[in-house]
């Protein structure tokens, strides 16, 4: 699948991300708001406005290229921990992005 | 924002997405509404406000769309027929309306409830799994099966299920429906479950299953009646054939798999199992009927259909039938050959007391009808035999069991007449013998294997092997084979099927036959040395033991003058031979070529070797002088029987070579013969046939079966004495069947004759009864 089809996050502080829509699709609850079937505003506009900010929200798409990027993978061969790339201070922020988002 | 305030925004978006707003509804916004509410335990208020919107909106979709399209009174349809023409169009067409009513709600239902749970999705994953409640999906389907199939406040569920059967009955009754909208309704039914504690299954398993099912088993039932009286087998099955297929079509398209199973059995119980009997005996349509006129493709289609009915029952019932049907045809034929056959016979005996003498050119005829009659007996065995053959293999595949049912059938028949063995050889004889009409080598072959057929349903093989070694006997004797490696082939045949003792004897005859021809040619050598013989002889040396009976009995004759010397000679070169062995001359199974001189001219006559001794005596008597009946018999020596018959073919067949006093054509004991100087026949070559029947008479057949008794008596003591040699002692009952067992391959013996052999035996000593009662044991 090449990459041709993005879709926009938008972050409560103003921020836009354009992300392949292959990306996006690794969160679960991405995934439902962009289902084209369901037709609901967000997948009709191809943008999400998420209630979290620009810096989390990049660590979120971060994490969800990581994901798409291992699926694959058996986890004794991921030799690369994405802890090691989280900032103590945003952690507990990401944690309910996280939640929230099912990635 | 307040829990109340997120509430109204959530529960606006659910009602606009059942609305198909969605995409005016921002996902997100709401997805965190549901999330944030789970997240601060408010799941429970979510979840029963969730149930409200939903029963609210079904409600009102039941109101709005699925009431309207009600059809009209569907709910007192019943299997009764549902109106013809415009009325049935109308009705098909109403319950496709309403069912499309039906289907688009659910479509609509499913379709928002999908969205709603993707809304809701964080409910589904921190509140109702962990409290273990319908997630929102369930929740969904549950409340479609509470708000509009079941629903308490319209008979939705009356008319879902009275239309549903009422479309499948109307494409039974020949109209047209659409397939894919039944096809849909039965699929969310079938996706429908009931609650756990009403057992889970499918609402289409409860509710539409069982009354479609008892639906079509009176419908069926009914159709069955009405089908049988319209009295035609092939048609009723035709009709059913049809019905099946339709049957698991229908299921296959638009019902569940599920109900195939057991609507196929309602099918099979309903059109078929009920009526076996009425189907197969239908006048004139039926088994019978279709076996008459071979309607292959009606009995394959019978044996298919039947094949279906539980517990082999069908085919059964179609082998039973069967062999009904074949044991009364062979009865038939039977019946037709038995009558004849006497009717033959009673011609015979009219003739006799006839005093005009007339019946003489009957007599041959009739013992030829008793012949033809033979053969035709068998030739219709063979062709019913070929037809019942073509039948198994085209129309039941060659069924091992139905085969068997045939068979028995045969043998049933085959044995019911008393005659079968005689009939059967007389027609291999017939086409062994030469100049009957001219056959190919592979028509004989064929005729041949077939008869092999029909020998091995005969029981009484004993009896076939007596009339078969006559008749050898005579076909051998008379030089009449119509060739050697057709003779040879049939005692292969038999030999194959019995075993090598049971063709020893029809071996040893021809073992005879040659060691004859080559000591002909030595008795020629032998000639040149010692003198000549007057006369061309050639003998035939038979072994006792291997030739039948009568043809060996001893008859009683004496040669005159030039014959006596030509035995002699024969006897010295014999002797000189074979040293220890008896010859008996048998002047009545040669023949004899001999030149007679009369007034107008010679003729060659081919008599019989009886018929030459007796015409030998007039060779002395002056002309103009008579012997007297008892003159002959004297000189001759032989027995009253054939010399009746040789005057009788001398004097009273078609060449009268001697005139007879008084004219008549019986032979009395007071009649006067002399020699017919003023024979005349444009003939040069004349053969004299002896008069002598083909067929057993009456009183022959007796004598046989007495013969055949007598024989038997001493196979079963042999039998009796080989196995209690072995066994030593032994129980009365196990001997009886042993014994009975052992002798099957060539005939049944009855009980009572096991028993008086026994007896027999122990009066003789060989046997002793013990203590224990009913055992025997052997005396060595």
């Amino acid at each position: 699948m090449a990459d041709t089809d993005f879709v926009l996050l938008e972050s409560s502080d103003g921020y836009t991300f354009s992300v392949p829509r292959r990306i996006a699709m690794a969160s679960q609850t991405l995934r439902s708001m962009l289902d084209e079937d369901s037709a609901f505003q967000e997948a009709k506009d191809k943008t999400v406005r998420l209630e979290y900010r620009g810096i989390i929200l990049l660590k979120v798409i971060e994490y969800l290229q990581y994901k798409v990027q291992y699926a694959d993978f058996a986890s004794s061969d991921i030799r690369e921990d994405f802890q090691d790339r989280i900032d103590p201070y945003i952690a507990l922020e990401l944690l309910t992005a996280a939640d929230y988002l099912e990635t | 924002m307040s829990f109340k305030d997120t509430w109204v925004k959530l529960s606006h978006a659910i009602r606009e997405i059942q609305n198909k707003n969605a995409p005016k509804i921002s996902f997100e916004e709401n997805h965190r509404y549901a999330y944030n509410m789970v997240l601060h335990k408010q799941g429970e208020q979510l979840y029963s406000g969730l149930k409200t919107i939903v029963a609210e909106y079904l409600d009102r979709l039941a109101e709005e769309r699925i009431v309207p399209a009600f059809p009209r009174a569907s709910g007192t349809a019943g299997t009764s027929a549902l109106g013809s023409g415009a009325e049935a169009v109308e009705r098909a067409v109403e319950g496709d309306r309403f069912l499309r009513a039906v289907k688009s709600v659910w479509d609509d239902h499913v379709g928002a409830m999908l969205k709603i749970k993707d809304i809701l999705r964080y409910l589904d994953k921190g509140y109702t799994t962990q409290n273990g409640l319908p997630t929102t999906l369930e929740v969904g389907l549950v409340f479609f099966l509470s708000h509009i199939v079941r629903s308490t406040n319209h008979p939705i569920h009356t008319h879902l299920v009275a239309t549903l059967l009422s479309q499948v009955q109307l494409e039974r009754d020949g109209h047209t429906i659409q397939r894919s909208t039944v096809r849909d309704c039965v699929d969310f039914l079938l996706r429908l479950d009931n609650p756990e504690r009403l057992g889970g299954r499918s609402v289409y398993a409860t509710d539409i299953e069982p009354e479609f099912l008892r639906r079509s088993a009176e419908f069926y039932r009914l159709e069955a009646v009405q089908y049988l009286e319209t009295g035609d087998a092939p048609a009723y099955l035709r009709n059913v054939e049809r019905r099946f297929a339709e049957e698991a079509d229908r299921t296959a398209h638009y019902l569940s798999s599920l109900t195939s199973v057991p609507l196929q059995a309602l099918l099979v119980e309903n059109l078929l199992t009920a009526h076996l009997q009425a189907i197969m005996r239908m006048p004139g349509t039926g088994l019978v009927a279709m076996l008459d006129a071979d309607r292959v493709p009606d009995l394959r289609r019978m044996y298919t259909l039947f094949l279906r009915v539980p517990d082999n029952g069908g085919k059964d019932a179609l082998r039973l039938a069967l062999r009904e049907s074949a044991e009364a045809r062979g009865k038939a034929i039977n019946d037709g050959a038995a009558s004849s056959a006497d009717a033959g016979m009673d011609v015979d005996e009219d003739k006799d007391k006839d005093p005009k003498g007339k019946g003489k050119a009957k007599a041959p005829s009739a013992m030829a009808t008793a012949l033809a009659q033979a053969l035709r007996w068998v030739q219709d065995v063979l062709d019913l035999k070929d037809k019942f053959d073509i039948i198994l293999d085209q129309a039941f595949g060659g069924d091992k069991q139905v085969q068997a049912s045939i068979n028995e059938a045969f043998q049933s028949f085959i044995n019911a007449n008393p005659r079968a063995p005689e009939f059967l050889s007389l027609f291999i004889d017939e086409h062994l013998k030469k100049g009957a009409k001219a056959k190919s080598d592979e028509e004989i072959e064929q005729a041949l294997e077939k008869t092999i057929i029909l020998f091995r349903f005969l029981s009484d093989k004993d009896k076939f092997e007596r009339y078969y070694k006559n008749h050898l006997a005579r076909r051998l004797l008379y030089g009449r084979s119509v060739s050697d490696d057709a003779e040879r082939g049939m005692v292969a045949k038999l030999k194959v099927e019995m075993g090598f003792q049971f063709t020893q004897k029809l071996e040893g005859m021809f073992t005879d036959m040659r060691l004859s021809a080559e000591s002909a040619t030595t008795f020629r050598h032998y000639q040149n040395r010692h003198g000549a013989v007057p006369f061309e002889l050639t003998v035939n040396v038979l072994t006792a033991s291997y030739w039948p009976q009568p043809i060996v009995a001893t008859s009683s004759c004496s040669f005159g003058g030039t014959l006596k010397g030509a035995t002699e000679v024969y006897q010295k070169y014999y002797d000189s031979r074979h040293s220890g062995r008896r010859l008996t001359w048998q002047a009545n199974l040669g023949t004899a070529d001999v030149r007679v001189r009369f007034k107008a001219r010679s003729h060659d006559l081919n008599v019989s070797t009886q018929a030459l001794v007796v015409l030998l005596l007039f060779e002395d008597v002056p002309e103009d002088e008579v012997l007297s009946y008892n003159e002959i018999k004297s000189a001759t020596d032989l027995a009253d029987a054939d010399l009746q018959r040789t005057l009788q073919s001398l004097a009273c067949g078609k060449f009268r070579v001697l005139t007879k006093t008084p004219k008549g054509r019986d032979v009395g004991a007071n009649d006067t013969f002399a020699f017919n100087d003023g024979f005349t026949s444009p003939l040069a070559r004349i053969k004299i046939m002896q008069v002598a029947s083909k067929v057993e008479t009456p009183k022959e057949r007796e004598e046989t079966q007495e013969m055949v008794d007598e024989e038997r008596k001493h196979q079963v003591e042999a039998c009796i004495v080989r196995i209690m040699k072995d066994r030593k002692t032994m129980s009365h009952n196990d001997l009886i069947s042993e014994v009975a067992h052992q002798l099957s391959s060539r005939f049944q013996p009855s009980m009572s004759l096991i028993k008086k052999r026994i007896e027999g035996l122990i009066d003789r000593e060989y046997l002793e009864r013990t203590n224990d009662i009913g055992v025997y044991r052997y005396l060595a």
